[in-house]
């Protein structure tokens, strides 16, 4: 089983470097493709620190992003360049609204799941707009709402009110995935033969289905991860908390090439270790993933 | 609601919203300069905010329809490859598209964005203009999803009894293809590629909106991100309800009208 296990979390590792990989030699290639171009388009200076930032034309040049970060130099070509340790703060500002984000989805999920759930006729027109309404708001539209509460008058706490934008959609999204998952649950073989034993239907419910619910939960945790951190970046744009989501949008705007490569890796190696974390657990409470982990 | 039924009143809307935006936004532009009960911008006091929004409206939708058909497309192709050549080539194609799918969508989008318009700047002979290279970006960022839905309806429908006679009988793979396997997965190809079209209108909304992309005409989501000052001094809802509703109507009409059409070609009906 151990060897699957490696195996699994190898193949989601290799995710990071071909993202580092990716994101450099897309880079690589834009800034100054030649001398001539160069001297035409950029002033030479840019053009040298460009080179000099990404390591053009070095030997092994893609790890020299990589090499200044832990040496704790600073990234990008201009004074708004990052160092390692300056990106880790910002990185846990930004988890830490993530993990605020992500309590309070669960929050919604359970509320919307107990109140469609607990009829028994299927959803109807509220189930067909609910998730259309989630889903057609980007984090930015309800983070315009509260922005003049936030940042004119300072009446709510920016970081609580941004895990509050970031968590809406995933929380409504959750919820449904969670209602249906508990219908189709409900309608098995195995609850009737429970409830015929003389199991009321609650009982059923908390000792049979709950558990089997595990599964859909922890498959949902990784994308709702990234639509966490992602819907981040606008939250944090709009109350200008001085977090990750807003050092990337920086370093797009102002062109700082090497902080976009090493950012865009980092955000990567965040979400592998969710993903990672996530099948570890479920090995742990899912029978079924370690049988089948076993049997392939 | 029937899934026929379903899938109508889905592509109804769009149409309506999208004709409707055009109609207003472009060939009678007075009526809701004249008409509108919101009143004018506060950044631009010469045009309404019912001008802007409309005005926004399709062309988020039109970049979202050229997306949608885009990634569809390529997901179509890879899905494709992936299951005539199999093997080696199959397993590498899903695990990239697996690895690429857990990333965020705004991130790549940014990341496209950023190398687009540098590449334009250095050599203005591959210069795309922002709607281009925003289709492009679009198109090129979901991939993933629909390749991944793609091969594996194609390897149900490959298990079907009708393929496997067709293919003991002697057919080609590309005659399996043509004759047996599209005709079980365009309704598909049609559901999924209205399925990505409210995720490409969102994205480019939000890329819009931290102004990274310069939409002219401006869309839904850069006229937003370019009114953000003024909403914070004014109050926001004047402005970021319309364009909201708009988005929402976009999402539900998509939705319907993707789970209509998948409801309606499922092999179970």
């Amino acid at each position: 089983m151990i060897r699957t296990v490696l195996s699994r979390v190898l193949q989601k590792l290799l995710l990071v470097p071909i993202v580092a990989l990716a994101s450099y030699y897309l880079m690589a290639v834009l800034p100054v493709p030649s001398d001539e171009d160069s001297k035409r388009q950029l002033p030479a200076e840019l053009a040298a620190s460009y080179r000099k930032d990404l390591g053009l034309g070095e030997p092994l040049g893609f790890l020299r992003p990589w090499t200044k970060l832990f040496r704790g130099e600073r990234l990008g070509t201009t004074a708004q360049g990052v160092t390692g340790e300056e990106m880790l703060q910002k990185l846990s500002g930004s988890v830490a609204v993530g993990v605020m984000g992500l309590v309070l989805a669960l929050v919604w999920a359970l509320l919307l799941a107990l109140l469609r759930a607990g009829g028994r006729r299927p959803p109807g027109l509220l189930g067909d707009l609910l998730p259309a309404i989630a889903f057609g708001t980007p984090a930015f539209i309800p983070a315009l709402l509260l922005a003049p509460s936030v940042v004119e008058t300072g009446h709510l706490l920016p970081e609580l009110s941004a895990a509050f934008v970031v968590s809406l959609w995933p929380g409504v999204l959750l919820g449904t995935l969670l209602t249906d998952t508990l219908r189709q649950e409900v309608a098995k073989d195995y609850v009737r033969t429970a409830m015929s034993k003389g199991l009321s239907r609650e009982a059923a419910v908390r000792r049979h289905v709950l558990p089997n619910l595990w599964p859909a939960l922890l498959d949902s945790l990784p994308p709702l991860a990234t639509a966490l951190l992602g819907g981040s970046f606008a939250a944090e744009r709009v109350f200008g908390l001085p977090y990750f989501g807003q050092l990337y949008v920086s370093a797009v705007l102002q062109k700082q090439l090497a902080v976009v490569v090493v950012a865009t890796t980092v955000f990567a190696a965040l979400l592998v270790a969710v993903s990672v974390a996530v099948e570890a657990v479920r090995l742990v409470v899912d029978p079924r993933a370690r049988d089948r982990r076993e049997a392939a | 609601m029937s899934p026929r039924r379903l899938a109508w009143t889905g592509l109804l809307l769009l149409a309506a919203l999208g004709l409707g935006s055009f109609a207003l936004g472009v060939l009678w532009p007075t009526v809701p300069a004249r008409y509108c009960p919101l009143g004018h911008d506060v950044l631009r006091p010469d045009r309404t905010v019912c001008e802007l929004s409309f005005g926004g409206l399709w062309v988020s939708l039109g970049i979202g329809l050229l997306a949608g058909a885009l990634s569809t497309a390529l997901g179509l192709v890879l899905a494709t490859l992936a299951r005539l050549l199999g093997g080696f080539v199959e397993r590498w194609i899903l695990r990239f598209a697996d690895a690429f799918f857990s990333l965020p969508d705004v991130l790549i989008l940014m990341v496209l964005q950023f190398a687009g318009q540098t590449l334009g700047d250095l050599r203005p002979e591959l210069k795309l203009s922002p709607v281009p290279l925003m289709i492009a970006s679009l198109g090129l960022v979901g991939w993933a999803g629909p390749t991944r839905m793609l091969r594996n309806r194609l390897a149900t429908l490959e298990e079907q009894e009708f393929v496997l006679a067709a293919r003991a009988l002697g057919g080609t793979r590309a005659h399996l293809f043509r004759a047996h396997l599209w005709p079980g997965l365009k309704a598909y190809v049609l559901a999924l590629f209205l399925s990505r079209l409210p995720a490409a209108i969102l994205a480019e909304s939000t890329v819009s909106f931290f102004g990274i992309a310069r939409m002219e005409p401006m869309s839904l989501g850069r006229y937003l991100g370019t009114s953000y000052s003024a909403i914070l001094y004014e109050g926001g809802a004047r402005v970021v309800l319309p364009a909201w509703g708009l988005l929402i109507l976009i999402v539900l009409g998509a939705s319907l009208a993707a789970r209509g059409v998948e409801g309606a070609s499922s092999p179970g009906r």
